[in-house]
């Protein structure tokens, strides 16, 4: 009986043959993202760091601990702050959940980035894939909207002060600025409006619209032929114009194989590549089971620890000193605690463009780090710029902006 | 169908397409600003001229700075802070406007010394309500050599 319902629902083939295993990726809609096989050399960990899927496990521990904080929150500037305290101390878990949520945040932005950079440096952004790396800039925005989005909900000092500066540093965007920023807010002040606006941004579009690029962005792994060869691998032959997708043919308008360019990997390989394959069940799910188990002790060894931040109550009249952005954005506040519009406006749009525009411009094909000096220099010292941006906005800036050296007697403090 | 005939239908389609989705997203926009604002008047009255010491004094819920002079009469001045819109403080002793934001500082008349702010603090209308309150209308901006002279009660 329990053997008819399991095989009801799991319909291959017993997973202890080979047909089995491929089976069991096949007819399943969540893990036939993955190919039946994998090559070896991708399951390293100095390949990938797992990094996008623990981006992705911790988007799902922030959807699934978000969805329960909702549960308690009201977004009304009477009460939102008071649910804060609830959550804080007297519903079970309340603290607990709270904490999760804030911490992932943080991770994911972290995380997000530093899949970002690696996937920089192994040059994983060439053809074909230079869609795929936009998509990904798309969802590192969107990240960083979720995050500023959700700064906003606890309505307490922290939270009304930094969006007061974020949403004013629109308004010094050219001709639309003022406007986006009444938009954003629905009407002049931060009140009931903007964060009722915030909000529904924060739970329900932007998460919706990260989701649902986040799809397309694994979806897109699998069709630009697999994750990119790592780099040790290069020198045996298997440089990127390898990857490149079969031309389709002359004479006959398509094929099924020219539509299926995503390289099905068991004809594309020679038998010694085959060889150096192996299933993704067990070996690649057993990994992602690792990463994400990690992942998941992570967040909650911290929250464990450390409380997510709670200060007074948002108080219009009285701005906390000094007054600081988010910490991903203090290397931007730095910027802009010389001009606002070089460091709300321009500098962020330069940025992004850059971003986007990457896969386009550099057009050297090759992906070793030796042909690529130029533009790896350029990158890093823009990481490095922006890393120590935060580390000056977080540590050496107190009342009115002004210099301090942490380790004297500090006014006012940081976060 | 001949190639003519294709080619106006599906001219016409798009067109129609077009001007439909325009319409969508324009009207989606327009939805988007609230047909009301909930938000507190910008004239308020904010008490008799007598209950004012001389000097400054600040309106928290308001964020307006009145200041009193015994000759020039009353003032009113935005703490709004023109960077990126911090609340600033009136530091008595240097007679100047501080922000806590991003460091800039504004002098007595609301000039902005140094700082990010490249635009000086806002004056606001002053002026005498029929019952003989202090008005000011944050909507109503006034050079900074504005104030009202008014016959004090006491
Ligand atoms: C919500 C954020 C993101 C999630 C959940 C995510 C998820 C993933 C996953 C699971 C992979 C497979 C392999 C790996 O672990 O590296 C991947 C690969 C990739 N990601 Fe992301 N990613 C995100 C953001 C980004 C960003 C910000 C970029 C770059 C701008 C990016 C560009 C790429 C590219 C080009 C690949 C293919 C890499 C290769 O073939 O070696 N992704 N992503
Ligand atoms: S908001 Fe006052 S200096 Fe930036």
């Amino acid at each position: 009986m329990i053997k008819e319902i399991y095989r009801s629902v799991f319909r291959g083939d017993p997973v202890s043959t080979d047909k089995g295993k491929t089976e069991l990726v096949f007819y399943n809609l969540w893990l036939h993202i993955h190919p039946a096989k994998v090559r070896k050399e991708h399951l390293k960990l100095h390949h990938t760091w797992y990094l996008g899927f623990i981006a992705f496990y911790l988007l799902v521990i922030l959807c699934v601990t978000g969805v329960a904080l909702m549960f308690y929150y009201h977004p009304h500037t009477t009460v939102a702050y008071k649910d804060m305290k609830d959550l804080t101390y007297v519903v079970f878990l309340g603290q607990f959940l709270r904490n999760m949520h804030r911490w992932a945040a943080h991770g994911m932005i972290i995380v997000v980035f530093l899949h970002l950079c690696r996937v920089f440096f192994t040059a994983s952004y060439k053809t074909p894939r230079q869609f795929n790396w936009v998509i990904g800039v798309f969802l590192f925005l969107l990240t960083m909207g979720l995050s500023f989005t959700g700064y906003l909900l606890p309505w307490d000092q922290l939270a009304y002060w930094a969006i007061t500066v974020g949403t004013n540093i629109a308004s010094y965007v050219p001709i639309v600025g003022s406007e986006v920023r009444l938009l954003l807010l629905g009407g002049h002040i931060i009140g009931d409006q903007a964060l009722l606006r915030f909000y529904v941004l924060h739970v329900l579009l932007l998460p919706g619209l990260l989701i649902a690029l986040t799809m397309v962005h694994l979806w897109r792994v699998h069709k630009d032929g697999g994750l990119s060869r790592p780099l040790w691998k290069l020198d045996g032959g298997a440089d990127a114009t390898r990857e490149i997708a079969m031309p389709a043919g002359q004479e006959k308008t398509y094929g099924l194989m020219q539509i299926i360019t995503g390289k099905p990997i068991f004809e594309m390989l020679t038998p010694a590549e085959e060889a150096d394959t192996v299933f993704s069940y067990p070996y690649a799910f057993y990994r992602e089971g690792v990463a994400f188990l990690l992942t998941m002790a992570s967040v909650m060894a911290i929250s464990l620890f450390w409380n997510a931040p709670l200060e007074a109550l948002a108080n219009p009249a009285k701005t906390p000193n000094p007054a600081k952005a988010p910490w991903y954005f203090l290397g931007l506040q730095e910027v802009v605690s010389y001009s606002a519009i070089i460091g709300g406006v321009i500098v962020p749009a330069l940025l992004v463009m850059a971003l986007l525009a990457i896969p386009y411009i550099d057009r050297n094909p090759s992906r070793r780090l030796k042909d690529r000096r130029l533009i790896i220099t350029a990158f890093t010292l823009l990481v490095i710029a922006n890393i120590v941006l935060i580390i000056i906005g977080t540590y050496f800036r107190g009342e009115g902006w002004s210099w301090v050296w942490p380790w004297m007697d500090r006014a006012g403090g940081g976060h | 169908m001949d190639r003519r005939q294709f080619f106006t239908c599906s001219t016409s389609g798009m067109a129609l397409l077009f001007i439909t989705g325009a319409t969508a997203v324009g009207a989606l926009v327009r939805f988007l600003y609230p047909g009301v604002y909930d938000e507190p008047p910008q004239r308020l009255k904010i008490g008799y001229p007598g209950d004012f010491a001389f000097g400054p004094t600040f309106l928290a819920e308001e964020k307006i700075y009145v200041f009193r002079d015994d000759t020039k009469g009353f003032s009113a001045a935005s703490a709004v802070c023109p960077h990126l819109g911090c609340t600033v403080q009136y530091v008595g002793n240097d007679r100047q406007f501080s922000c806590p934001c991003h460091g800039s500082v504004f002098d007595a008349t609301g000039k902005a010394l140094y700082g990010p702010a490249s635009r000086p603090l806002e004056w606001l209308e002053v002026t005498l309500a029929k019952d003989g309150q202090l008005q000011v209308d944050g909507g109503r901006k006034v050079p900074d050599s504005y104030s009202l002279r008014v016959q004090a009660s006491s």
